[in-house]
């Protein structure tokens, strides 16, 4: 699995509340098996997976190249005791899937937390991120309601997936979707060497929850 | 804002949840060393591209012919054929063209392909937001720091450098981590440090490493020196050896300096172990790194604290930790060569400008001890406290020969053989010695050949021929240094004896073998002044902005009562006659600024690259908030010019410091002088007299940024 033979290396990691389903979705996502059992996770842990990724042409008719990608998915404890680990693993992570428990409303609400988290440690401020319900499948259960969360998710100006661990729904495509936004940020990275904000870099204050993010200048 | 890596107190983990995450690391670092690898070869892949064809520095070139494969181009593709990037004439056939139509010069192209494949696009961001690597003061704090590609470090890495207890000896990429010792040669001799030597000497131990463990400022010192070897380190492990790589790029021609390429595998049938105290001291210290004490390392220990018990197993959550006041010392030597070897965690700064800055101090400091008989290993010692170093005689002999071939324009210098070598690493008779070459005064790596390392031999034969290309009638004004270095695999380089040849009045027709010996630093080789050398001029924009209202709101955390603080804007206007570093008699510079003492610890702006200019206007502008007047007076701006090298080490052009030009600025323990001169010390006077307006200037720059008296 770890032989050199892939073109990009690209590190993703699934955060959120304790209990959301991050590792049973990173366990689907990866090998496409569902465990119902509730293992909590001590500190971090990663999966990989190998995918063949195809870059659109910036026309959007046909296809462009294919590359093999190898993802790195780091998952990452969501119990507030390991929190100082985790965080600090943020840094490390060109992506993020910030997930959430559709039949929990707690898990609901943090995700504004876990995203001052993100501002703070991730990469840059304003890192790429899909926002993820998790527990789909649990209709009778469901407290959070798509258009409450899709509001979130528009107002973060992120994707919102309803998926489910358990079935496997929408998981690939959250996962996919995060990995194309990060080539897509990687494209402008590298094309368009960055035209710096006037302020400079590290003096920016943070605020506590950004209404709306705007892509960085890279 | 939560610099997660200075808080991470893992004191709460149990035993087994550690085990399950070194575990986690361990695959972690498999992955990463594949990944390592896979970037390694990339990179040579760039190189050989690079090689390939491009018009240098040493040629003269038709306007018309092509930048890379240098076929002559047609008068109709004169037009659009200027490469976006480097600004180099291709011809089609030296082009990648783009989806959308767009195209790059081949060169160009596969130097932005690569910049995406290694994931340096990501890393270059992250060092944008952190001026600190990750985990840098993590693992400051557990004064083992050894990354082996500064601003790709993770935090996975970082937190099993400092947790590996058995070291893997025989793969070279993850390198046994490292105590604070300064002057560590015993890498490899890690395992055999037995155990009853590690006890005979734990009360040794004592003595020496507890101060570091438990004050702040000593384990900063120590630590720097610490990292101090490793940068040294890092030119001769195998996976940096792209930055001898480098030289080749710059010297194709030269094939001598290509066998410098061939990665050095770890031979430990080297290590002569001997009974002195002396030699097993560095290994039983490395010994003494028990699970234990690196478990205590990695989860119970935090910069500041000072070790008592209780306060191990304290739980600190991340956002609950106050502000560590820990100006960091390793910030800010980072920064400049002058200062030391520091090195950055993007930038590699070029081994040889800290070289040279160490020979000059050491010729200014030493000279009344005619301290031409110390070696570079004593000087890396300056840094530390720990006095811990070894220094080597400077004694024996070189044969070699110069002449001038007039057919091929070239100058060469025939390096036969040494003689009588002291050893470079004298606590194990280690010696691997190369021969280096520079044509004074050009001291940079464009005028650097290098022989092969001869291994383990003190009387090593070489028979190689290192080449300049140089007009005959340049020479008269140069001279020829050619020293001779021990290659410490593992750990820094030893200076061991160098001679100086001015060519001026020498016979090159006819080439006689000359056999010299081989002398120490020569004190007169050390510039006057740092102004002396005329490296160009920067022209800056100062102003002070006035706070509006005083700062009423403040986020929850901090319940200090702050006083009206105001902004410094640092506009980088442009620079004129920068040295030129890359092949055309260009440089692709960049401005870095550090502001003293941090009051944050992310001080360090950069501006952008300007590719292929001498006087690039950056118009760029530094902001450093939350400042008072009042502490303006007492710091010091230091900018610094870098010829910025893709794939290389960064190359100092010049830089400045801006002060009061008195008193001193306390930099960790360390204070440095702000030895601010006219329009540095009358600009930054200006800004603080004038607020809300600018106070503009043109500097010069500063050929080294080392203080030019001790304190």
């Amino acid at each position: 699995m770890t032989d050199g033979d892939y073109d990009y290396l690209i590190k993703l990691l699934a955060l959120g509340d304790s209990g959301v389903g991050k590792t049973t979705f990173l366990y689907r996502y990866t090998d496409n098996k569902f465990n119902p059992k509730f293992i909590t996770t001590v500190g971090i842990d990663f999966r990989e997976k190998r995918v063949m990724y195809t870059a659109a042409n910036p026309n959007g008719t046909t296809a462009g190249k294919t590359f093999k990608v190898h993802l790195q998915l780091w998952d990452t404890a969501g119990q507030e005791r390991f929190r100082s680990l985790t965080t600090a693993f943020f840094r490390d992570a060109m992506g993020f899937l910030l997930m959430f428990d559709l039949t929990s409303q707690q898990s609901f609400l943090n995700v504004r937390n876990w995203m001052s988290q993100l501002q703070a440690n991730a990469y840059c401020e304003n890192p790429d991120i899909v926002l993820v319900g998790n527990k789909a499948d649990l209709a009778d259960q469901r407290e959070v309601q798509e258009k409450q969360a899709k509001e979130l998710a528009d107002k973060y100006g992120i994707p919102y997936f309803e998926t489910s661990a358990a079935t496997g729904a929408e998981v690939d495509k959250a996962v996919i979707t995060l990995l194309d936004l990060v080539m897509k940020r990687m494209e402008q990275c590298v094309d368009k060497p960055p035209a710096e904000p006037a302020n400079g870099n590290g003096a920016t204050k943070l605020d506590a929850a950004p209404p709306n993010e705007k892509k960085c200048a890279c | 804002m939560p610099q997660a890596a200075d808080m991470i107190n893992l004191g709460f983990l149990s035993d087994s949840e550690q085990d399950l995450i070194l575990e986690v690391l361990q695959r972690d670092k498999d992955l990463r060393q594949a990944e390592e690898q896979r970037v390694r070869k990339l990179k040579t892949e760039l190189l050989e591209v690079k090689r390939k064809g491009a018009k240098r520095g040493s040629g003269r070139y038709s306007q018309r012919s092509c930048g890379r494969c240098l076929e002559p181009l047609s008068r109709l593709t004169l037009f659009s054929s200027q490469c976006k990037l480097c600004n180099h004439l291709v011809c089609q056939k030296c082009r990648t063209v783009f989806p959308n139509g767009s195209w790059l010069c081949s060169v160009c192209s596969k130097e932005s392909e690569l910049k995406k494949m290694t994931g340096d696009w990501f890393f270059d961001q992250r060092v944008n937001r952190f001026s600190t690597m990750p985990g840098h003061d993590l693992v400051r704090s557990s004064l083992k720091k050894r990354p082996p590609l500064n601003k790709r470090v993770t935090m996975g890495e970082v937190l099993l450098k400092s947790t590996e207890i058995s070291p893997d000896t025989t793969t070279p990429v993850p390198r046994p981590r490292q105590k604070n010792l300064p002057a560590n040669k015993g890498h490899l001799d890690e395992n055999s440090g037995s155990i009853a030597s590690r006890e005979s000497f734990e009360s040794k131990e004592d003595v020496s490493a507890k101060p570091t463990h438990s004050d702040t400022e000593s384990a900063e010192k120590a630590s720097l020196g610490s990292s101090k070897t490793e940068t040294e380190s890092r030119h001769v492990t195998p996976e940096l050896t792209r930055h001898e790589m480098h030289s080749v790029q710059h010297s194709p021609t030269e094939s001598s300096v290509s066998s410098v390429t061939v990665p050095v595998k770890v031979d430990a049938v080297n290590n002569h172990t001997s009974n002195s105290v002396a030699n097993t001291a560095p290994e039983v210290k490395q010994g003494i790194v028990s699970p234990e004490l690196d478990v205590d390392k990695l989860f119970k220990k935090s910069v500041k604290r000072v070790p008592k018990p209780a306060e191990y197993v304290s739980t600190l959550d991340l956002r609950d930790e106050p502000d560590i006041k820990v100006v960091s010392m390793g910030n800010r030597s980072r920064s400049v060569p002058g200062l030391d070897v520091q090195e950055d965690e993007e930038e590699e700064e070029d081994i040889d400008s800290l070289v040279s800055f160490h020979r000059r101090t050491m010729a200014s400091s030493f000279s009344s001890l005619n301290g031409s008989k110390s070696t570079l290993g004593s000087m890396m010692s300056i840094y530390s406290e720990a006095g811990d170093y070894d220094s080597a005689e400077v004694s024996g002999d070189i044969t070699f020969s110069v002449s001038y071939n007039e057919h091929t324009q070239s100058l060469q210098v025939f390096i036969k053989e040494c003689h009588g070598l002291a050893y470079g690493d004298a606590s194990r008779q280690i010696c691997n010695p190369y021969v280096k070459c520079y044509l004074l005064p050009d001291k940079s790596r464009q005028s650097k050949r290098k022989t092969s390392i001869k291994r383990n031999i003190i009387n090593p034969t070489y028979q190689e021929t290192l080449k300049y290309s140089i007009s005959r009638t340049q020479l008269c004004t140069r001279s020829l240094l050619i020293s001779v270095w021990h290659h410490g695999r593992l750990s820094r380089n030893t200076f061991l004896g160098e001679v100086e040849i001015s060519l001026d009045c020498r016979n090159l027709d006819s080439p006689e073998e000359e056999r010299l010996a081989l002398m120490g630093k020569a004190a007169s080789a050390v510039p006057v002044s740092a102004f002396a050398q005329y490296k160009g001029e920067l022209v800056i924009s100062l102003k002070y902005i006035t706070p509006k209202k005083p700062t009423t709101e403040k986020t929850k955390g901090k319940k200090v009562a702050t006083e009206a603080e105001g902004e410094l804007h640092v506009l980088i206007k442009e620079a004129k006659n920068l040295t030129a570093m890359k092949a055309g008699g260009t440089s692709d510079s960049f401005v870095k600024g550090y502001l003293f003492p941090t009051k944050a610890k992310t001080t360090k702006r950069k501006t952008p690259v300007m590719k292929k200019k001498l006087n690039p206007q950056y118009n760029h502008t530094f902001v450093y908030k939350e400042l008072t007047l009042e502490q303006l007076r007492g710091m010091c701006l230091e900018l610094t010019a870098w010829d910025r090298e893709a794939m290389g080490s960064n190359e100092f052009l010049g830089g400045v410091r801006l002060s009061s030009g008195k008193g001193t600025v306390k930099i960790g323990k360390e204070e440095m002088e702000m030895d601010s001169v006219g329009e540095e010390v009358s600009l930054w006077q200006k800004m603080m007299q004038y607020p809300d307006s600018w106070a503009e200037g043109s500097l010069p720059l500063r050929s080294t940024m080392g203080k030019e008296k001790g304190k």
